[in-house]
């Protein structure tokens, strides 16, 4: 081509390039930089190793110590539990067998008692530890199985295998309510108990509705340390307790009790309908300060009925008289409420003056307290025999049932808390994370993960610790407010602000783009040419 | 272990009622000469403060709680509605700023007081449902001179690094508040004197204030124990023209009678101030248990006293007037001061405070002038009585605000010359707001708080606080001091900052994006098209055709 190329092509050049400029401020560096300036802040999340939770081995290694008299019975026994507990998905049991020896032998023959029996088996084994039970072979005994408050279960021979795996599905293990923390919909024992938690007040509140015509006679704070403190001092393991305690006088609430005769030293009691017992728990919450709290509360009332409406008789649905020592009811994950009524001789004293009695209200309230706090009920089995609770401490092997039910609550909970923060960033794009949020479920995930790995190899009170951890750092991290900080600047809002100004500019730059790719295209094609 | 359970219940013998905690309610009435009526309730609790707050009996738990977390030695709370009119009414018992004020002392151990004083207000406000989670460091102050611990101190502890001051003129108080305060009280309101507070009757008033002050007093003489007060106030100031009548009685003022006392309070007593009765007679029915003559700093009181008994018996005071036509000339009481704001326009302003002393000896004042961070006073034009220079200053304090953080502190410690006014003025200057710190409704002005005024009367006259050791209200009675401390507020004020249109900024985008796009296109065409002669008879498009056919209707 000559080196005069005609004015208009030079024009044609130029508007073409005006054109790209145009295209190139815009879209190539303008959009970029739109789309960054308000991009929602997020920190990168490891979703791979949240999605892989449901790889993660789910696995409690718990020990078990098998002691009979002779070889054959030990290894009968051994493979009966271990055929037992094949299926279990859960919990895996590390059995050892071993023959007791000659001495043991002679005084666990020769002892009558079974708690002698069992301070011989603590002198030759270590019955402290955590995660750890022996089965014990023990002749002279009047049950299949006998099991009290250590980490140790009797059986005569080994006709009691049956009874004894029983037992140890139902009571030491408590398998079913294992699986039940798992399982995605709460049972019974999930729905009483309160969710998982470092810390939890303990608040006794003593309602008292008429103290001027009655005097009670009842020191709440000995009471509460007393005997509530020397339960949870069992449990300090799981959780740190506060106990507290409060009087609530002159609550008015009418139970709508009727009067029925009977044949009490009243000659009548006051009948009340257990649908309006949950009122009794509003008008107590009303005054009862359980939001001032900045842990969870587990709340204990005792309502001191008045003279004029004693005593107070429970009545289900059916309109029958609970048959019970002690009228008393529970409100799951709330607390429990016992309503104790003065005697007749007490009311009909000049002063009327009355002393509640302490231990069988206490001890409502610990039987209360241990399925708040996930301590499961024992189901009879024939042939096996349960010591009852003698004092208000836990039996000991049920803080290590509660120890594995608690981390394999919180790991679920801490897991499928992260699984759904994932799936919610990914439906709803306007979450932000923030890095203290980032932070806290980086550690969550690393928690599940150390968690799951210390479960598998046994350590029990280390693998709740870490699990504990990242159940907190999951819920810190769910509910940030921090999340929602965008949350109510939605998309179409945005769209609002810029179509405005995007729509009339964006326009003819685009339809630009259609000329000067065909320039392009074109000039190159002349290129060619003139090569 | 059953046997030692039963042998542990046996040791168990302690009553209940002998727990420690002590619990008394009172009602100081007091006509305000000529046309209104001052009550105040007060409801004592005294709790034994060396065992925990753990464990309580007729304590509030809810507040004990809050109270150990925060480690707090002393706290006063006042959520008031109106304005006490201090020159016409005299001084009540326990004065408040309009609006919620909270000050409070924390114990030496805490690190962080400001961090604990903004979760103490979080807390409170969870508790009265008031807006105090507005206190920040911004509207906090550190008072030095004007309010001093009324609780026993240790020994050379600086109590000033741990005080802090806050007052929230803005907010505006009702049932929501008074349900939560009663609900702090042993007998709630169902029994007792706090039956009465119907919240229907007690918003009726002119003046309305409820409270809770937490202190430590001594349990003995010596003080070597202390004891933890937490009393509960409320202050009414009835106007005879809204009960429509001179004559009054716990029906007309409250809507119903009283029913007995609270069965868990160890006195609960009724005070009527009867003195006006020799100037302006009237008869009290039913007669008082007794009546007490209470000579006080050179006044003389005469005081109706009635004990009231849990029988559930209706109580109903009242009183009937002799005459109507007598009116009565109040004498204003020794102090008394006004506040009110000058300038005109958007740019300057000023604050003016006038304190009056009636007496005839020099009366020493503290006047805390506390002005937020967006209306900043200048030091450098402080007048009083028109001079920069004053010799009644004896000390002052002066804390410059800083935007966003700090309020502006000023304190001044005056000698107020026998019979005389004295007017202290500051300019200020208004500042422009971001646009996201307006209040809702920010045409409706921006609110002054009160001014502290801190003074040790020397006279009695119209004074009815209850002496510093003093607990219940029979402590005043014949209890003359060589002074008398008290801690007045003044009236708030209220300032129209320049607010803008708040409507601009979507204006703004909207005019703006409009301009860009407008300009745009042409600017593109020229930069990118080119103008060509179309000869006559080339082929004409569809589109071509179309627009030709518009084009010759138009026609």
């Amino acid at each position: 081509m000559s080196k005069q190329e005609p004015k208009s092509e030079i024009e044609e050049s130029n508007r073409m390039w005006a054109s790209a400029s145009f295209v190139g401020v815009l879209i190539i560096i303008g959009l970029p930089l739109w789309w960054k300036t308000t991009e929602v802040y997020r920190v990168a999340l490891p979703y791979d190793k949240i999605s892989s939770f449901s790889e993660l081995p789910s696995i409690i290694t718990s020990e078990l110590t098998v002691l009979a008299n002779d070889e054959q019975s030990a290894s009968e026994i051994v493979g009966a539990i271990q055929k037992a507990f094949e299926g279990e998905d859960i919990l895996k049991l590390k059995i050892k067998k071993t023959i007791i020896s000659d001495d043991l032998h002679r005084t666990l023959e020769s002892v009558a008692d079974e708690q002698d029996a069992i301070e011989e088996v603590g002198a030759a084994f270590d019955l402290t530890q955590h995660n750890q039970f022996y089965v014990v072979q023990r002749r002279p005994l009047f049950q299949d199985v006998w099991l009290g408050g250590e980490r140790v279960m009797f059986f005569r021979d080994t006709k009691a295998a049956p009874t004894l795996i029983q037992a140890l599905k139902h009571w030491v293990y408590q398998t079913k309510v294992l699986s039940g923390a798992r399982s995605s919909v709460a049972d019974s024992a999930r729905r009483t108990r309160f969710p998982p938690g470092a810390a939890y007040h303990v608040v006794l509140s003593v309602v008292h509705p008429k103290p001027d015509k009655l005097s009670v006679d009842f020191d709440a704070e000995e009471a509460v340390e007393d005997y509530i403190g020397s339960f949870v001092d069992e449990l300090s393991v799981l959780h740190n307790f506060t106990l507290k305690s409060q009087w609530l006088y002159l609550l008015d609430f009418d139970f709508q009790a009727k009067e029925i005769k009977d044949k009490s030293e009243w000659g009548r009691h006051f009948a009340v309908r257990q649908e309006r017992l949950h009122l009794l728990l509003t008008s107590l919450e009303e005054r009862a300060a359980t939001h001032v709290s900045e842990l969870p509360t587990l709340n204990l009332a005792l309502y001191a009925a008045p003279c004029h409406a004693a005593p107070l008789i429970i009545h289900d649905q059916r309109g029958q008289p609970v048959q019970s020592p002690v009228q008393a009811f529970m409100s799951p994950k709330w607390g429990g409420v016992v309503l104790a009524s003065p005697g007749q001789a007490e009311c009909q004293a000049p002063q009327p003056r009355w002393r509640p009695n302490v231990r069988v209200v206490m001890g409502t309230f610990i039987s209360q307290l241990r399925k708040l706090l996930g301590i499961a009920d024992t189901p009879s089995i024939p042939g096996g025999f349960l010591e009852p609770l003698r004092s208000v401490t836990p039996r000991r092997w049920e803080v290590d049932s509660l120890l594995r039910l608690r981390t394999v609550e919180q790991l679920t909970s801490a897991e499928r808390t992260l699984q759904s923060l994932a799936q919610l960033l990914g439906e709803i794009s306007n979450i932000v994370i923030n890095d203290e949020v980032g932070a806290s479920i980086n550690s969550a995930v690393d928690s599940i993960q150390e968690a799951s790995e210390v479960m598998s190899q046994g350590h029990l009170v280390e693998a709740y610790r870490v699990s504990l951890k990242a159940h907190t750092a999951a819920e810190t991290a769910f509910m940030e407010p921090s999340l929602l900080a965008l949350l109510y600047f939605p998309d179409d809002q945005k769209y609002a602000i810029y179509i405005p100004l995007f729509l009339p500019i964006m326009f003819p730059v685009i339809l630009s783009l259609k000329n000067l790719f065909l320039w392009f295209r074109g000039k190159t094609v002349q290129k060619e040419k003139t090569e | 272990m059953t046997c030692l359970l039963l042998k542990f219940m046996v040791i168990i013998t302690t009553v209940s009622n002998v727990l420690g905690d002590d619990f008394k309610e009172e009602i100081f009435i007091k006509p305000l000469p000529p046309t209104h009526l001052y009550s105040y309730f007060q409801f004592v609790t005294l709790v034994n403060s060396e065992k925990s707050f753990a464990h309580s009996h007729l304590s509030p738990r809810s507040l004990g709680e809050i109270i150990s977390r925060f480690q707090v030695d002393e706290l006063h709370l006042t959520l008031t509605e109106g304005q006490w009119r201090h020159k016409q009414w005299g001084y009540p018992v326990i004065d408040a700023a309009p609006g919620a004020e909270l000050y409070a002392w924390f114990s030496q151990e805490v690190t962080d007081i400001d961090d604990q004083w903004r979760k103490l207000s979080a807390t409170l406000s969870g508790l009265f449902c008031a807006s105090l989670n507005f206190i920040d460091n911004f509207n906090t102050v550190t008072p030095q001179m004007a309010l001093w611990p009324t609780g026993p101190v240790k020994g050379n502890t600086n109590v000033t690094s741990l005080l802090r001051y806050a007052s929230l003129p803005r907010e505006i108080v009702c049932t929501e508040n008074l349900t939560p305060w009663k609900k702090l009280l042993p007998c709630e309101s169902s029994r007792g004197f706090s039956a009465l507070l119907n919240s229907r009757m007690i918003h009726n008033t002119n003046y309305h204030s409820i409270g809770v002050h937490v202190r430590n007093v001594c349990a003995s003489k010596d003080c070597t124990e202390t004891l933890l007060e937490i009393k509960q106030t409320v202050a009414l100031v009835y106007d005879y023209k809204i009960i429509n009548s001179y004559d009054w009685s716990f029906r007309k003022l409250f809507g119903q009678g009283l029913p007995g006392a609270c069965p868990l309070s160890s006195a609960s007593t009724i005070y009527v101030d009867i003195t006006s009765n020799d100037t302006q007679p009237f008869k009290l029915t039913p007669p008082p248990d007794r009546i007490v003559l209470s000579q006080r700093g050179g006044s003389d009181t005469k005081l109706a006293v009635y004990d009231i008994k849990a029988d559930g018996q209706m109580v109903n005071i009242g009183v009937k007037q002799d005459t109507k036509e007598k009116l009565q000339l109040t004498v204003p009481p020794p102090l008394h001061f006004n506040r009110y704001v000058l300038g005109y326009g958007k740019e300057f302003g000023g604050i003016v405070t006038d304190l009056v002393n009636n007496y005839w000896t020099a009366i020493d004042v503290v006047l805390l002038e506390n002005a937020p961070w967006w209306l900043p006073i200048q030091l450098s034009s402080l007048r009083i009585n028109g001079e920069a220079e004053s010799k009644l200053v004896k000390s002052m304090f002066y804390s410059p605000g800083r935007s966003r953080q700090k309020p502006y502190h000023l304190e001044l410690l005056i000698k107020l010359p026998p019979r005389s006014t004295t007017t202290i003025t500051i300019d200020f200057e208004f500042v422009f707001l971001k646009w996201q710190e307006y209040p809702p409704d920010a045409n409706h002005g921006f609110y002054i708080g009160s001014a502290l005024i801190s003074a040790n009367l020397p006279t009695a006259k119209n004074y009815t606080s209850i002496p510093i050791n003093g607990i219940t209200y029979d402590s005043v009675i014949n209890a003359s001091k060589p002074w008398y401390p008290a801690v007045f507020r003044t009236n708030g004020a209220m300032v129209s900052l320049p607010t803008p249109d708040f409507s601009m900024p979507y204006n703004v985008i909207c005019l703006a994006c409009t301009v860009v796009a407008l300009a745009f296109g042409p600017l593109h065409n020229i930069c990118t098209k080119e103008l060509v002669l179309k000869p006559v008879g080339t082929p004409v498009s569809l589109t071509q055709k179309l627009l030709n056919l518009f084009k010759r209707k138009k026609d």
